[in-house]
């Protein structure tokens, strides 16, 4: 089947397939958009989005995300090293476990928090050592739970792209373990890096299902953008959601595009 | 390869064909609070058995539920946890209000833990230090609304709000609060007992502390496709058959039964959150 590709006209062909399956894409995401425009009221609009409760929304947001992605981002580096180079007995069962999070549903992730903090052990560390449990602390420990999975897969076809070589070489020339991966390995896998750290964070911002089940939806206290959409709509004031989802699609596009600019263009995110 | 695709036409038309013989039969959507959940799944089978008309049950919260009648302009019947929100129904234009129903009656109750470890007798017990309290969130579940209504009747509101440490998002997650232990007391209704017999104990409040019961009201909404049938499913629900099945779940089916715990108290209407309340 691949004959008619063949020659300048497949080509061609090959061309036009993929830039309209591009441009499908796109206009599903603008009409998406688009539709909601019309169903925007922009005296509410405005109003809402200065509220107290949704601009104390925007900052808990992105101040849970943006530490729960650092805190990702320390402990995938190290995991996913771990995964990429060492050979131990279990490993893939330790491989697949460490899936899990992405496969099973954040609602889920959040219950299963919510449960651990309620035995002995779990009650001790909340009533002792920090808070979780319907304070801000939980909604980055569920946001962590999430995400940290993700960046460690992200991470790890990193690592599993650099040539180990890269390593026995330095190592050959004088670097200890540690000097060759924070000189030689680290620095090699600075676009894996960047890439992770943004599409974490980006997750972390737009979790809520882990969120809402372990720190609740108290406004002015634990509520994150995606939990103002949610109880927007759960007050039936459909205006007000399309207003918090545009606050959340404008973080996103700022976010990203500002990242872009900063490392940019040679990264390909 | 061809063997596969042999079998993948031959799903294909397995589902086509059952899809045809399916298309016989009625169907209803009905939006429903889940504030009714359980009996309502039962009274729909029953239901389904008797005139052979299924009916689809979207669950949610009740102002989740009216957003999706509104955006998607579709489904049968709109049944919410509280008549608030057939008022908010009413004016959004969405149900045909000359239908509305009463179905069952909810009580707002003090609901603790078993056995009640806390000693929470009454709403001001509530306020000592150290009771962590929670409420459904009151913007967006009917049961959170009744909460702040009660503590601001008996002028609580400020000394109990210090307690409240979380706001659930629905009705159900509101009694697992206590299910869970992750809090001493909720302002639930008196069906959460029956909803999870072994960890959820209710204590009743004092009738002139109560200034409104509530109770789950079932419409037809402007958008059906079957109002017969949707029509059917409303009427089967306050019929004797229904009313029973609600009753073997804890649910209070008649007024003057309802009433037994406030008399004077308002049934239904509607309360507007303090504009001084902070949440």
């Amino acid at each position: 089947m691949f004959r008619i590709l063949k020659g300048t006209g497949g080509e061609r062909v090959f061309r036009v397939a993929t830039i309209s399956a591009l441009a499908l894409l796109a206009l599903f995401f603008i009409g998406i958009v688009v539709s909601m425009l019309a169903y925007t009221h922009w005296d509410t609009f405005v109003s809402a989005l200065f509220s107290k409760e949704i601009l104390f929304a925007v900052r808990l947001s992105v101040t849970t995300a943006t530490v729960a992605a650092i805190i990702a981002m320390l402990i995938a580096v190290p995991v996913a090293y771990a995964i990429s180079r060492a050979h131990f007995w279990g490993k893939d069962v330790v491989d697949s476990l460490l899936d899990l999070p992405i496969v099973i549903s954040p609602v889920a992730l959040g219950a299963a928090l919510l449960i651990f903090f309620n035995n002995p052990l779990g009650a001790a560390i909340n009533n002792h050592v920090v808070k979780f449990v319907f304070a801000v602390p939980g909604i980055i420990l569920a946001q962590v739970t999430v995400i940290c999975a993700l960046a460690i897969r992200l991470l790890k076809s990193t690592f599993d792209s650099i040539d180990p070589r890269y390593e026995q070489v330095a190592r050959t020339l004088g670097s200890s373990k540690p000097e060759a991966f924070f000189r030689v390995t680290l620095p090699l896998a600075r676009d894996g890096l960047v890439a992770s750290g943004i599409l974490t964070w980006a997750r972390a911002v737009g979790e809520f299902g882990a969120t809402v089940t372990l720190a609740g939806a108290t406004a002015m206290k634990t509520e994150t953008l995606p939990t103002a959409i949610f109880l927007s709509l759960g007050s039936a004031d459909v205006e007000k959601a399309i207003a918090v989802i545009f606050v959340l699609i404008f973080i996103a596009v700022v976010a990203l595009l500002v990242i872009r600019k900063i490392i940019g263009r040679r990264y390909q995110i | 390869m061809k063997k596969l695709r042999l079998l993948l036409i031959g799903l294909l038309l397995l589902v086509a064909l059952s899809g045809c013989t399916k298309a016989e039969t009625k169907t209803i959507t009905a939006f429903v609070g889940s504030a009714s959940k359980p009996p309502m799944e039962e009274a729909a089978a029953a239901f389904e058995k008797e005139t052979g008309i299924k009916v689809y049950l979207n669950f949610g919260g009740s102002g989740a539920m009216l957003s999706q009648i509104e955006l998607s302009k579709s489904g049968d019947l709109y049944i919410p946890g509280s008549p608030d929100y057939i008022i908010k129904a009413e004016k959004k234009d969405v149900i045909d209000t000359a239908t509305v129903k009463e179905i069952a009656y909810l009580i707002p109750v003090i609901a603790v833990q078993h056995g009640n470890p806390k000693n929470i007798q009454s709403l001001a017990d509530l306020a000592r230090p150290g009771i962590a309290v929670g409420i459904g969130n009151p913007t967006a579940v009917c049961v959170g609304l009744y909460a702040i209504e009660i503590f601001d009747y008996n002028n609580l509101l400020a000394d109990i709000s210090k307690n409240i440490v979380v706001n659930a998002e629905s009705c159900e997650k509101t009694a697992t609060l206590i299910s869970l232990k992750s809090v001493d007391a909720i302002i639930g209704w008196d069906v959460f007992h029956d909803w999870d017999p072994e960890n959820i104990d209710v204590v009743y409040i004092p009738e002139e502390q109560l200034p409104r019961i509530a109770y789950i009201p079932g419409a037809i909404t402007k958008f059906t496709a079957d109002k017969d049938s949707a029509r059917k499913f409303l009427d089967f629900l306050v019929s004797k058959e229904g009313q029973q099945i609600f009753q073997k779940w804890g649910y209070i089916t008649s007024e003057s039964d309802a009433k037994k715990f406030a008399p004077n108290a308002q049934i239904g209407g509607e309360y507007q959150l303090p504009s001084s309340y902070q949440p």
